[in-house]
């Protein structure tokens, strides 16, 4: 920063300006203020990372503690059910992250035309993202069920076989994912609604009168304008997606045969239910890594576009 | 004219198709719930129950505490409020307004703390809430809680949007910066504190991961942790199960009509990333 002139010129408030920049001076009861927050965070996220990594280099049990080195690693990348639960884990999100962007902008646009009930209309698409994760899953559960479920008698009645949505392990993580597509629907429309109404309207009517139709409007201007709320919705679903756990745990227990385990179903199934610590420890860090490298190319790549 | 009209009526009448047929899953819950139990395993399939009837509600009512359970969930759920309410705002107005070396990198950390999936950090916090002696109590899973930066960053961007004024006449009248953000600040906070409560209300109230995590005893589940384990115990009595899944979303479902304002406003500014 250059050092501020004195030109008597500029008359006292430049002069009173410079000199309060340059004698601005730091409140360290800053500090203090952020300190219950920032102790919470580095106690309960930032320590339990460094810990995590470090757990990951030992045998742990809850007792006992053992330095392992590299081990936990070479056996996690030998385990078949961690390797299919990568998989699975990608599998899922290609199968969520296209469905749920393109039907929540559709969704948006919508709910952003002027027709009645405007406010009734956008009150119950969200209000799917209220429910907790356990009561839609509990009724998502019933509807894929396969002697009782819905879906199944619908199929039924109009003559069709019926499907084993949580049995048959080549459909089951299809049905978590339709069901977890339709969990956040409401409410990345709503983000996209925000995206929507900060476009400026004088675009729409510039393109109304070079004789734009409707369409062309859409591609021209609001799929481009949208981009920063695209962008943002876009990386958030990665990382809710490669963190899926609850979904999984409730509706399908990661079956049938594994077919449904994730990354993040591992960690606790080998944690928790096996208490190898240590070695769920290597599997969350390398949930921890892919997820930092999603952001880090996301933010890399979503900035040069954005500039 | 009459055609934009046509239009707007077949628009509205296709929007509350495709909303009926979103929301199947929702209603059927309900309409589930108030079926008979031999209406369940009936092969003839009805949409409604041939005689409504609360025989599900009942049923599921004596198969868990839920009143223990509820009691839990008000109780973490409004201590984690409280709690985070009085050091988020604190730590927002800090970021928003005072100048701090380090500042935009102590954010920025923060910031990062967004990306960090629960079940990655979940075995050291169990260690440490165990540690702490917490384990197995609601104070467990409340404490992993604690930690916003989404509490912290939604309070800066509020605060931001405050005129410097307002700092500098505090200042002339003698004001200390805490003194500020206690007498001029805070009593300005009203929507950022109701969407801040709404948000986190939300996430704690619907959240059975640290319950799962955190607790072992019946006594100490939450409502969520209830409705989880209590699908367990009634695999194929479905009434029940949807009675239970309806009830406990109630709160929640009250909740959101009746401050719906500051869920979408919430959401909204949360999506509104730098």
């Amino acid at each position: 920063m250059p050092a501020p002139i004195l030109n008597p010129g500029f008359g006292e408030e430049a002069l009173m300006q410079g000199k309060a920049k340059k004698t601005a001076r730091y409140d360290n009861s800053a500090y203090l203020m952020i300190l219950p927050s920032y102790l919470v965070f580095v106690t309960m996220v930032l320590v339990p990372i460094g810990w995590t990594v470090y757990l990951s280099f030992n045998d742990y049990d809850l007792k006992t503690t053992a330095w392992v080195g590299f081990q936990n690693y070479v056996n996690i990348f030998r385990d078949s059910i961690f390797i299919s639960s990568i998989w699975h884990t990608v599998y899922f999100t290609l199968l969520t992250l296209v469905p749920t962007i393109v039907l929540s902008l559709l969704l948006a646009v919508a709910l952003n035309k002027k027709i009645k009930g405007q406010g009734v209309f956008r009150t119950l698409f969200y209000l799917p993202h209220i429910l907790s994760m356990v009561a839609v899953s509990l009724s998502w559960g019933y509807l894929y069920n396969a002697q009782a479920g819905i879906i199944n008698r619908l199929l039924k009645t109009i003559g069709l076989a019926p499907v084993g949505w949580l049995t048959d392990p080549n459909v089951a993580m299809i049905s978590v994912a339709i069901m977890s597509v339709w969990g956040s629907l409401g409410y990345n429309s709503l983000l996209f609604l925000a995206g929507l109404q900060n476009i400026p309207g004088y675009l729409y009517e510039a393109a109304e009168i070079d004789g734009a139709t409707k369409v062309q409007q859409f591609f021209r201007i609001t799929i481009p304008q949208l981009r920063p709320t695209t962008f943002y919705i876009f990386i958030m679903c990665c990382i809710h997606s490669f963190e899926v756990f609850g979904q999984v745990f409730i509706l399908t227990g990661g079956g049938p045969s594994d077919a449904t385990t994730t990354i993040a179903h591992q960690v606790y199934k080998n944690g928790f239910e096996y208490y190898k610590m240590g070695y769920a420890s290597a599997e969350a860090v390398v949930l921890l890594i892919i997820i930092l490298t999603i952001t880090v190319i996301n933010y890399r790549y979503g900035g040069n576009s954005n500039d | 004219m009459t055609k934009q009209k046509r239009n707007n009526v077949l628009f509205f009448i296709l929007m509350c198709l495709i909303l009926v047929v979103y929301l199947i899953p929702v209603f059927f819950q309900v309409i589930t719930a108030f079926k008979a139990d031999k209406e369940i395993s009936l092969m003839g399939f009805r949409w409604l129950p041939e005689k409504w009837t609360f025989d599900a509600f009942a049923n599921a009512w004596k198969m868990a505490n839920w009143p223990q359970a509820f009691a839990n969930s008000v109780i973490m759920t409004v201590s984690v409020i409280v709690v985070c309410l009085s050091i988020n705002l604190l730590a927002g107005y800090a970021f928003a307004r005072l100048k701090f070396r380090g500042s935009d990198l102590l954010f920025i950390i923060l910031l990062m703390g967004l990306m960090i999936p629960a079940q990655s950090i979940i075995i050291p916090q169990f260690i440490i809430v165990r540690s702490m002696g917490l384990y197995d109590t609601i104070w467990g899973s409340a404490i992993c809680y604690l930690s916003a930066p989404m509490g912290v960053f939604l309070a800066k961007q509020f605060y931001l949007s405050f005129p410097k004024e307002l700092d500098e006449a505090a200042s002339l009248d003698g004001c200390s910066k805490f003194g500020t953000y206690i007498r001029v600040y805070l009593p300005l906070s009203t929507t950022i504190i109701a969407t801040l409560t709404i948000t986190k209300g939300t996430q704690v109230w619907n959240d059975f991961f640290y319950p799962l995590i955190m607790t072992t005893s019946q006594r100490n589940n939450t409502l969520q942790l209830c409705l989880q384990l209590f699908k367990g115990s009634s695999t194929t009595h479905f009434n029940w199960l949807m009675a239970a899944a309806t009830v406990t979303s109630l709160p929640m479902v009250i909740l959101y009509f009746s401050a719906q304002k500051y869920f979408v406003e919430g959401l909204q500014t949360t999506g509104m990333k730098n």
